[in-house]
């Protein structure tokens, strides 16, 4: 997606200027590349002395596997303060062989999960380099949210549709209020006298799949809930199969309307004017130039071991969501829709807030809504054809209550997003929102979960 | 309405120019009136041979039998269209003959066809020489003539599920499927530009549907939530007083449209309006000549009425028996079929004008004809059915009213940026493809007045 594939750009554009040393800090921190050597006067990460600081060592190198493969752990693993959270991943499975605290389990394989999901966005975006602007925007747009994918297959295995629903719910409420409330608010907070612009009219198309994605869901819901379909049961099913092929066609049509109008940017690299209005000028020549910092094999077995081990912790996560539940008191239906999402995703959170302080709102737009368009057009339809190939009785009703929480919201937001423009006070208007949305799933007791607990 | 008054007059203007043949032949095909036979060097129909020379003056009362063949030959054989118009008799034929009701069904619906868009043609025809005015409230009230001859039968049957839903399939055909079609095609023969169109009247339209949906919800909510003073009165009365109020403010806004069109064509000579649409073709306005004369046309009128009012009832009496042939719901004929194939001719034409890059032509056809059916039609019925003593009301149970409001919030959200492009009319078409599939599978549960009513 355009956003996706901006992000992936525009953080490695941020490498050359020392200003941004900071964000790169938290973001992407970059060890001594070669081409980046000279701009680099400071070394911001303190236990990084490579004996190859020249920077003659060549991206892909085979004569020096060992080093190589100390380098690419230092890169992926240690480059990052949010990996400091990775122990807590084995621990998760040390605790669940030890005790049957399900509550402990569920809270450390999701602060587990959280570092590995920023990880796996990582390789994703340096994979994105080898392949070129069109494959590697496919890439972010189906992997962006491989997290919530690869917790909701898993869920869907254990026949849990309920939770696969609630989560990816949770995961679109809480990238549309909760992560957008927050970028306007501190970017406003940062440019509190003037205005920020993003890109209106990428803005509306993103709103109109939102649309979209809420008339696939809510016709489904009205059916089952007004009791006026052919056959009982099976109708709504075959209606929410439908639907789903018909949003993935429509997901995939975007992806071609936005990878073309892309290439025909890309494609001219001295040319500075893009459709985005971000300031990349000066770095439009480096893009191409522009090192990734692992080789491509490093990225595609980065990728493959992280999945792995997302799989492992996801699969510890859904087993143990009902144990969680009862130990703390709180409704599976919370637990899915608010918490689950705002700790999996706090990694987008951040470099959403970070871009819109840096007024580069387009960017944080594009985490944010994007990510939500992403999930509601392709993730959700994704997890009903999955389960139609499982066997399992996934569909798009998603009850009356989430349904209308979901297009009440997204009404709110594409009316807010219209304008273009944005300040501190439409994030905090945002950010109290997703307030109530929490607290009404506080208090929301989910008829259907009840049924669940009876399954493994 | 503003749209219609300019597809009569627009159609006619597109006569002088030769590269606009093609398009003649389908939409508005003219024989050689006296005026036009200067710019006319090429005959495009090839049964148009009359042996009549261009002199014969309008009302040719002294050779009354060639102005009758002439004016048989303008109406009847000069569109391709018309082609389907033997269906009608072989569907009252068939009737008379077997008892299959799908087939007379079938018939029927493809007799109606052509006649609704010779119909639409008589009425532009008549237009010319009443004037822009009474030719604007003409288009406005007899635009969608047939759908209300349709409704009025189904009425008289008291069929008042059929009427509602026929009409409601119409408003979601246009604004989905019509609009969404013009929008792709269009898009896809200017794929290098973004389409623009009059944001102001768009954004007309869609408050008015919005007001439209505001008067149908209300008798829903109202009964859904049994929170009625008086059960099965109020409702009713509701929407009688609903009607009334809609009927008013189509009128205002047809008073609206008039007037500030009249300040544009009083002056011949002025080449500016709001839609920027017919710069040089001001002065042709007026000396344009219509294919018949007045009278003509209105005979004609008379005749094509009649006969889509025979034709009607036949369609009315058999929809049952053809849902049970062909074991579809009544709701998906209503909604989806018979919209769709009796629209296909107003279809095709905002088609072609969008591939010719006149969107607000297309737009004036879908959205104009979408509000004249919610604003005008709906509450017309309920009036008619009040006088007849049918218990026709706004209610339109509450699947169907969410889809209503769904659409147009859809819909309305699109149309707001003044541009359109391939994407949004394929999105426009694939939420249309989503809503057929919601109708396939919606059954109207059985309520017990429906049961007692004949033919229902």
């Amino acid at each position: 997606m355009d956003y996706k594939l901006q992000v992936g750009v525009q953080s490695h554009l941020e490498m050359g200027s020392l200003e941004d040393r900071s964000m790169q800090d938290l973001h992407d921190e970059c060890l001594h590349s070669p081409e980046t050597d000279a701009r680099k006067n400071q070394t911001t990460y303190s236990n990084e002395p490579l004996p190859f600081s020249d920077g003659r060592l060549p991206a892909g190198c085979n004569n020096m596997i060992g080093h190589g493969v100390y380098r690419s752990i230092k890169t992926v693993v240690f480059s990052n303060k949010l990996n400091l959270l990775m122990p807590f991943g084995p621990l998760a499975i040390l605790v669940h062989k030890l005790t049957a605290h399900n509550g402990w389990v569920f809270s450390l394989s999701l602060l587990g999960i959280t570092p590995l999901a920023e990880r796996l966005g990582y390789a994703t975006e340096q994979l994105a380099f080898y392949t070129g602007p069109t494959i590697g925007g496919l890439l972010n747009a189906t992997f962006g949210n491989a997290t919530e994918l690869i917790i909701s297959i898993y869920a869907l295995k254990s026949g849990m549709t309920r939770v696969v629903q609630l989560s990816l719910l949770g995961s679109i409420l809480s990238n549309m209020l909760l992560v957008l409330g927050c970028a306007f608010f501190c970017g406003g907070l940062v440019y509190h006298r003037k205005e920020q612009v993003f890109n209106k009219a990428t803005a509306i198309v993103n709103s109109g799949l939102l649309l979209m994605a809420v008339m696939g869901l809510l016709f489904p819901a009205v059916l089952h809930y007004t009791h006026t379909e052919r056959q009982y049961g099976k109708s709504e099913l075959s209606l929410s199969r439908f639907s789903s092929c018909v949003m993935l066609v429509a997901y995939a049509a975007y992806l071609v309307f936005q990878l073309k109008g892309q290439n025909d940017l890309y494609a001219p690299i001295n040319e500075e004017n893009l459709d985005d209005d971000d300031d990349d000028d000066d770095d439009d020549d480096d893009d191409d130039d522009e090192a990734p910092e692992i080789s491509k094999w490093e990225s595609g077995i980065w990728l493959v071991i992280l999945t792995a081990w997302i799989s492992i912790l996801s699969d510890y996560l859904v087993d143990t969501i009902q144990g969680a539940s009862e130990a703390w008191d709180v409704s599976i239906a919370f637990i899915s829709v608010i918490l689950l999402p705002i700790i999996g995703n706090a990694a987008e959170h951040a470099s959403a807030i970070m871009f819109a302080m840096k007024d580069k709102l387009d960017i944080s737009l594009g985490v944010a809504i994007g990510s939500s368009t992403q999930i509601s057009m392709f993730g959700i339809p994704f997890c009903v054809v999955i389960g139609w190939i499982m066997g399992q009785e996934m569909d798009l009703n998603f009850q009356l209550f989430e349904t209308a929480t979901l297009f009440i919201t997204v009404i709110v937001v594409a009316f807010f997003l219209q304008e273009g423009t944005s300040n501190y006070f439409k994030g905090l208007m945002l950010i109290l929102a997703y307030l109530i949305v929490a607290a009404s799933f506080f208090a929301h007791e989910d008829p259907t979960s009840a049924n669940e607990k009876k399954q493994p």
